[in-house]
């Protein structure tokens, strides 16, 4: 496994090891460990809190039947991730274009943070952005990328997860991860023309 | 602001930046903790709950007994079946006329000659000009003719000698 900080590098083999020995607390502490950071995966792809929920259970119910296949071909990290990702793909196109976006309010932690001070207020408070209005904004550009972009995006831009690591779960080359973040990029650029520095 | 940068793929951090704070939009407080609840309760109602196979091999195995039917029925019916579908394959001619083919096929009429007798009979000869009235004069051809492909003319020269 990675040394990456954004990849949760411990005992996993060892948890695998014992839920496959019929322990099933061992995969409830794969759940605690990794819920959070596929929530953030499925939410950002679905933009819907009850539909991220339901899907998260079904994604860790699959996984807790199919975990007796888990040969450690690949890490448990990128096994987990490529089961949600391919889940949550196919459950965005089942639901095609009913769309009830479902935001979860954004940590009040946000407006210390420094860029989103710059990319909303600029010091001039006439000009000032709330943080519901950029969450719109957001939202509504990740929204209309494609699905593969969209993933590339949550994954590298918001996780935080190394090119390399996104390319063995999506099964693809790293030149089309970074090809898809180039074009991802320049996409949501235009969406987001408003947020120019003066 | 943030400066949107165009064209060069390093124009992309600004637009990084803005993405990144998509990080701070969390679930509510506690839902952790009740997600791993959650996903108990739906492991033990998912395994109460029978399955759709379940249910169906349940509901057959109900209603077999229920039909009380003779284990020599089944029996019967198996004997039953192989007969008939001897007697089908022996009733198929054996030689059918494809469909395809029934349009050009044209029935044999029958002879009308008079019946041969032993009286009429004549002896038969297999030689080509064997004809009663007319004896041979030459040499007699005792088979068919036969056409035979004429080797070349074996010859040690070259055929592209110039």
């Amino acid at each position: 496994m990675s040394s990456d900080p954004a990849i949760p590098s411990s005992n996993d083999k060892e948890l695998v090891a014992r839920t496959q020995g019929g322990d099933p607390g061992a995969f409830d502490e794969l759940i605690l460990k990794y819920t959070p950071r596929l929530y953030g995966l499925v939410y950002h792809m679905t933009s819907n809190h009850e539909d991220t929920n339901d899907l998260l259970q079904d994604i860790f119910s699959k996984a807790y039947r199919s975990i007796v296949n888990f040969r450690g071909n690949s890490s448990f990290y990128t096994w987990m991730h490529s089961i949600a990702v391919n889940m949550t793909i196919n459950f965005l196109k089942k639901r095609n274009r009913r769309q009830h976006p479902s935001l979860n309010d954004p940590d009040s932690n946000i407006e210390n943070d420094p860029d989103f001070i710059a990319a909303t207020s600029n010091g001039d408070p006439t000009k000032e952005v709330s943080i519901h209005e950029l969450q719109k904004k957001l939202n509504a550009s990740m929204q209309k990328l494609s699905h593969d972009h969209r993933i590339v995006v949550t994954m590298f831009d918001i996780q935080g997860i190394p090119h390399a690591e996104i390319a063995k779960i999506l099964k693809i080359s790293e030149g089309t991860v970074r090809s898809r973040l180039f074009y991802a990029h320049r996409q949501l650029q235009n969406s987001l023309h408003e947020f120019k520095r003066n | 602001m943030i400066l949107m940068e165009t064209g060069n793929g390093m124009g992309h951090e600004p637009m990084h930046k803005i993405i990144k704070l998509k990080r701070y939009e969390k679930p509510p407080e506690g839902y952790y903790e009740d997600f791993l609840r959650e996903f108990h309760r739906r492991q033990r109602a998912e395994m109460l709950a029978p399955s759709l196979s379940a249910m169906i091999m349940e509901r057959l195995s109900g209603l077999i007994p229920e039909l009380r039917v003779p284990a020599m029925a089944f029996a019967c019916v198996a004997a039953v079946a192989m007969i008939v579908s001897v007697a089908i394959i022996r009733d198929t001619p054996r030689q059918t006329i494809p469909h395809a083919y029934s349009v050009s096929y044209a029935q044999p009429r029958p002879y009308s000659q008079a019946p041969v007798t032993i009286q009429n009979m004549q002896p038969v000869s297999l030689r080509v000009d064997a004809d009663p009235q007319n004896q041979p004069q030459a040499a007699p051809i005792l088979f068919p003719p036969s056409y035979l492909l004429q080797a070349p003319l074996a010859t040690h020269e070259s055929p592209l000698s110039f």
